[in-house]
């Protein structure tokens, strides 16, 4: 069939107003994912630093954690790391087959969550900063 | 055409006319006057809706690059997309291209992308939509022409899954039902529903990247035959080695997409996770 | 049909240790990082700190295992998220083995970094 017409992958993401709850859990889900596998890495590598020297690695550390942006890095991976937790919790629940009627609500519940707990942790992140 | 001289006109203008071009007038002249009919239905119309038609032929050299193109149809309690379309195609464009059928959501063949959204052109109703009414062909399938998807990659999916019933045992007499018990019959009662209009396919992001994945309707098609507990045990593991590939259930990722748009309400996604969890469960019984 | 004959589908098993991981990982990554941000917050850390921690057994092991099963269990997911999009044939195949030698050096190494920390070497 040469003569069909091929809309590409535009009907699908320029279409973002038209995603459901369904659609948007799936999207944040595996950005929040590689996010965390690509952090992972980026983590054991920072640890690393513990096989040069004992003081080598407490001075990275603490020199990252004087830094401000690496604060607000913190929370946004905090954020990351509850969501991909709630809606992990949410996606076991259907795959269990358990209250898939309300899976668009318990979507909306770990976004809400997500953004309390979220918030309720700037303090903490931020202390010793100001 | 009272007078003399009028009619000594008329019958020289005759002379010097062709009888091709006195048909063609002839078919401006109808032409005019269906155009004032639409007109006047338009105008008589209590309510108009406008309709935003995708377009597009491959045969035709202004149709080559996708447009849209709009119709002022009048409205009517009760009417649906498809009633809106026939109205389009009928008195303003023949060329208008779409298929249906049985007009009452059996027959699957008018699944449309309408307002952001596969629906039945037949099943829905024109007053629930946000006016003006955008209509598209099926999205991740190839356009044919106008509203006319090709469907072949669909169909294939679904004879992937071999969707016929397979006993292994018929009755004994000749005319004797083969039943099942009522709560089997309750369990695959909503599998059966599928009219193949492939609006799940269509909104399935995953089917959409990944064109070996069977889809939510061949899932379900399978589903309805490997719970269906006339078959027997042996067909039941042929029918969940054909779902367990790597391009069967596991590519479902519970969007519910599928589940949202179907017309006949069947829950796809429920049925794809239990036969994921049945495959699982089979397997480590064999482990 | 079928391209696999084992016993147990590839993927019905990686789809099952995908959610099983998932369950540990759930308990695991909470504790973390509560743990290491609101118990002790993560500018105090010192790497003596880190080793007293690190020279208990109990949660040595658990290091290890919360590391093996987030490696698994992220790269498996890149592995299907790449299926998802219609990754195929012998591009598949090279991913794979890239996922599986990045995933052993991954382990190799947090667990190297484990042991110098613990002060068990």
């Amino acid at each position: 069939m040469s003569s069909t017409y091929d809309r590409g992958t535009v009907e699908s993401f320029g279409r973002w107003q038209e995603f459901s709850a369904g659609m948007w859990a799936w999207i944040l889900h595996k950005f929040t994912g590689w996010i965390l596998i690509g952090y992972l890495f980026t983590h054991i590598a920072v640890l690393s630093t513990a096989t040069q020297s004992p003081e080598m690695y407490t001075d990275t550390l603490q020199g990252l954690e004087a830094l401000l942006v690496v604060r607000f890095l913190e929370i946004g991976l905090l954020a990351v790391a509850v969501f991909h937790i709630l809606n992990g919790i949410r996606l076991l629940m259907v795959d269990l087959g358990v209250g898939l009627e309300s899976q668009h609500k318990s979507f909306y519940a770990s976004l809400i969550l997500t953004a309390i707990i979220a918030l309720a942790s700037i303090p903490t992140f931020l202390g010793g900063m100001f | 055409m009272s007078t003399q001289v009028k009619e000594q006109t008329e019958v020289d203008e005759e002379e010097q006319v062709s009888p091709g071009e006195r048909r063609r007038e002839k078919k401006r002249q109808l032409q005019r006057e269906r155009e004032q009919e639409i007109l006047d239905a338009v105008d008589e119309a209590e309510q108009t809706v406008e309709l935003k038609i995708f377009r597009f032929d491959p045969e035709v050299a202004d149709k080559q690059e996708p447009r849209f193109d709009s119709f002022t149809v009048p409205f009517h309690r009760g009417m649906t997309v498809l009633d809106a379309l026939i109205f389009a195609r009928d008195k303003y464009d023949s060329s208008l291209t779409f298929r249906h059928s049985c007009r009452q959501a059996v027959c699957g063949s008018d699944a449309l992308f309408i307002n952001g959204r596969q629906r039945l052109a037949c099943k829905t109703q024109m007053g629930e939509l946000d006016w003006p009414v955008r209509v598209e062909p099926l999205p991740h399938q190839d356009v044919v022409k106008d509203l006319v998807v090709d469907m072949e990659h669909f169909y294939d999916q679904m004879h992937a899954v071999e969707p016929y019933f397979d006993p292994d045992e018929l009755p004994d007499g000749e005319l004797e039902a083969q039943t099942q018990s009522p709560e089997n019959r309750e369990k695959i009662k909503l599998s059966t529903r599928c009219i193949w209009c492939g609006a799940c396919m269509s909104s399935c992001n995953i089917a959409a990247g990944d064109n070996k994945y069977l889809g939510p309707a061949a899932i379900n098609k399978a589903y309805r035959f490997a719970m269906d507990e006339r078959e027997g045990s042996d067909k039941k593991a042929d029918r969940l080695r054909i779902i367990e590939q790597e391009h069967g259930v596991w590519r479902c990722q519970t969007q519910f997409s599928c589940t949202e748009v179907c017309p006949k309400d069947i829950p796809l996604t429920e049925h794809i996770q239990e036969l994921k969890r049945e495959a699982v469960k089979s397997n480590l019984k064999f482990w | 049909m079928a391209e696999h004959y084992s016993s147990f589908q590839r993927g019905s098993m990686r789809w099952l240790l995908q959610r099983v991981t998932a369950v540990f990982l759930i308990g695991a990554l909470a504790f973390h990082f509560v743990l290491l941000h609101f118990v002790n917050h993560a500018a105090d850390i010192t790497f003596a700190g880190t080793q007293a921690r690190m020279s208990e057994i109990g949660y040595f092991t658990l290091m290890i295992v919360f590391l093996v099963t987030a490696a698994f269990h992220g790269l498996n997911g890149v592995y299907n998220a790449l299926i998802n999009m219609g990754l195929e044939g012998t591009k598949r195949k090279v991913v794979a083995a890239v996922l599986v030698v990045a995933g052993v050096l991954l382990v190799a190494q947090g667990t190297y970094v484990a042991v110098v920390m613990s002060g068990f070497l």
